[in-house]
């Protein structure tokens, strides 16, 4: 599932066996990460995967613990190097509050010595023109996003870092900023764009690169990690489910209920279940027949059994799992 | 390090901040010259006392050369530690809300970032320090008549000569503060610890240790620094005080920026 060969052509960035460990904890994980350049790349995990932290790496604002790589050509350790041709929009956006959106964008070009003529255009570009001469603290949270995105254009940069840009925005607001990131793409620059929601991602990256607890589990182009086709099954009754599911792994199949992603626990279908089907397994007809016969063993009837296609989330919840069960795996044999 | 320098003066010279600082002086001008000229005695004054508690101005030292910026001077301990307050706030805040990440990734070479930032405070200080000596000035000029004391001798070139060793005086120690204010803020990175921390240090500690330890008022940094800025005191002499403020700058000055640069910024 992982690319291992690093893409052809110029990289925007390439970092080999990044690490970033405090007392207790190791937030990144010797990353591997190869980003070519002029993709929009969407850089997915759970909250709590290390993206935030890879990033200010990357912005030299957090030192690595371990590893190196280059930035745009330039040694991640010196960002005085490289730092001018990239723009970022790293955790919550970070003004004075009591300045304007205007000035604020002023500020910023005085101290990257970027012509202030451009700040009109960026405000422009971000949609915040008629509220450009607000204080910072009036802004809503969308707005404030949007300032963010407009300081990191500032320098028309080559590759644009944003970090969760959609975190905490409404319906609306995701759906403006996918539109913005997907425009932002345009004209040859690379965006490295990170969201622990893959859903707003999909629609607009080329390149994906999925990590969990600061470890990579994919990186390659988006349609590379396309869903394919599972076989869908469903009981009566849960704990026919249940006793299918058992009987499924017995013998060696991946399966894993339906609607795993359910917020509230109330909605999640214990009834339904879903086998991924491998390459090893052939025929889809043959696994149907396979899995019937087994669920028959079980003393299962089940009431549904049907083809059904995958979205890219449910590979990705796929990865994390198969990668927990990996790591807990580990963790036995050390026991 | 100039264009640093000019951004952070973007953020700190506008209107509003303008206007408060006017006000704010205009009010020490104000309150410290009533103060002084209704308190001057009529005797020469005596020596002076222990670091900041210089017992007052006489209608003889306020009436010879340099009289016109005395009150300026007596009141100036004050304007180093709201310098003091005001950079730690600024600089804390900067560090803990995120503004500080935000300018390290235009300037990512810290030492230069740091040390602009804290050249744009000068730049404003070295105004408000001579917007405020002007302020007093002009206070006790109107002062002056109402206490009998003749002001004939504020406008000759030796008053004028005087007035700017006043403001530079004061300005030396205001840098001493705000280097100090930095390294505090660096430290703590949060505006109320590193207020506390600053304030309790500089404030309480520093004045009730010194009364039962006198090297304190030689030693400590928050007094050397008020030495300077008084031109010295019966304590301590204003060279002794300049090249012990100096070195004291130096060593927080270096201390700021080694753990700036060895930190990572999470905020």
């Amino acid at each position: 599932m992982r690319h291992d060969d690093p893409p052809s052509g110029d990289l925007a960035l390439s970092v080999r066996d990044l690490s970033k460990r405090y007392r207790n904890r190791t937030a990144v994980d010797g990353l591997s990460l190869d980003l070519p350049a002029g993709v929009v790349a969407g850089f997915v995990g759970p909250n709590g995967a290390g993206k935030t932290t890879t990033m200010a790496m990357f912005l030299g604002l957090v030192r690595p613990t371990g590893g190196d790589g280059t930035v745009l050509g330039h040694p991640l350790d010196h960002p005085a190097g490289y730092l001018h041709r990239v723009g970022a929009l790293i955790e919550s956006p970070a003004f004075y509050p009591a300045r304007s959106g205007r000035d604020n964008l002023r500020i910023l070009a005085a101290i990257a010595r970027i012509d202030p003529g451009r700040i009109p255009a960026v405000l422009d570009l971000v949609g915040l023109t008629d509220r450009a001469g607000d204080r910072f603290r009036q802004y809503s949270l969308g707005m404030k996003q949007r300032l963010g995105i407009a300081a990191a254009l500032l320098g028309d940069p080559e590759l644009l870092i944003l970090d969760e840009p959609a975190n905490g925005l409404d319906p609306e607001g995701v759906r403006d900023m996918r539109t913005l990131v997907a425009g932002l793409g345009q004209g040859g620059r690379t965006v490295l764009v990170s969201s622990h929601d893959l859903s707003e991602l999909e629609q607009v990256c080329d390149w994906l690169v999925l990590i969990d607890r600061g470890r990579s589990l994919y990186q390659g182009p988006a349609a590379g990690l396309q869903g394919g086709t599972a076989l869908g099954l469903r009981t009566r009754r849960p704990e026919e489910a249940a006793r299918v599911r058992q009987a499924l792994r017995c013998a060696g199949l991946a399966v894993s209920p339906f609607d795993r992603a359910a917020a509230d626990p109330a909605d999640a279908d214990f009834t339904g279940l879903e086998v991924a089907v491998g390459d090893r397994h052939g025929d889809l007809a043959d696994l149907a027949a396979r899995v019937n016969q087994l669920a028959f063993d079980a003393g299962v009837v089940l009431t549904e059994l049907a083809p059904r296609r995958r979205s890219l989330e449910d590979r990705y919840l796929d990865l994390v799992k198969t990668e927990l069960v990996k790591t807990d795996l580990v963790k036995g044999d050390h026991r | 390090m100039t264009h640093v320098v000019r951004a952070e003066l973007l953020r700190l010279v506008h209107r509003r901040s303008g206007l408060g600082l006017l006000a704010a002086a205009t009010a020490f001008a104000a309150v410290v010259g009533l103060s002084i000229y209704a308190g001057a005695t009529a005797a020469p004054a005596g020596p002076a006392g222990p670091a900041g508690r210089r017992s007052g101005a006489s209608v003889a030292s306020l009436s010879g050369t340099g009289g016109g910026t005395e009150a300026f001077v007596v009141g100036a301990s004050f304007v180093g530690f709201f310098v003091f307050v005001t950079v730690i706030a600024l600089m804390a805040a900067d560090l803990s809300g995120g503004t500080f990440r935000t300018l390290a990734q235009r300037e990512p070479r810290r030492v230069r970032l740091l040390a602009g930032k804290v050249a744009a405070v000068l730049a404003v200080a070295a105004g408000v320090v001579a917007a405020t000596e002007a302020l007093t000035f002009a206070a006790s000029l109107v002062l002056a008549p109402l206490y009998g004391v003749p002001t004939a001798g504020w406008f000759s070139l030796a008053s004028l000569g005087d007035a700017a060793v006043d403001a530079g005086t004061v300005l030396a120690g205001v840098a001493g503060w705000a280097v100090f204010a930095t390294l505090v803020a660096v430290v703590f990175r949060s505006v109320p610890v590193a207020l506390a921390a600053g304030f309790g240090w500089a404030g309480p500690f520093e004045n009730i240790v010194s009364e039962s330890w006198s090297p304190g008022y030689r030693w400590f940094p928050g007094q050397v620094l008020a030495a300077v800025i008084r031109g010295g005191n019966a304590e301590l002499g204003f060279g002794r005080a300049a090249v012990t403020a100096a070195v004291y700058a130096a060593v927080a000055a270096a201390a700021a920026l080694w753990v700036l640069c060895r930190r990572d910024v999470t905020a």
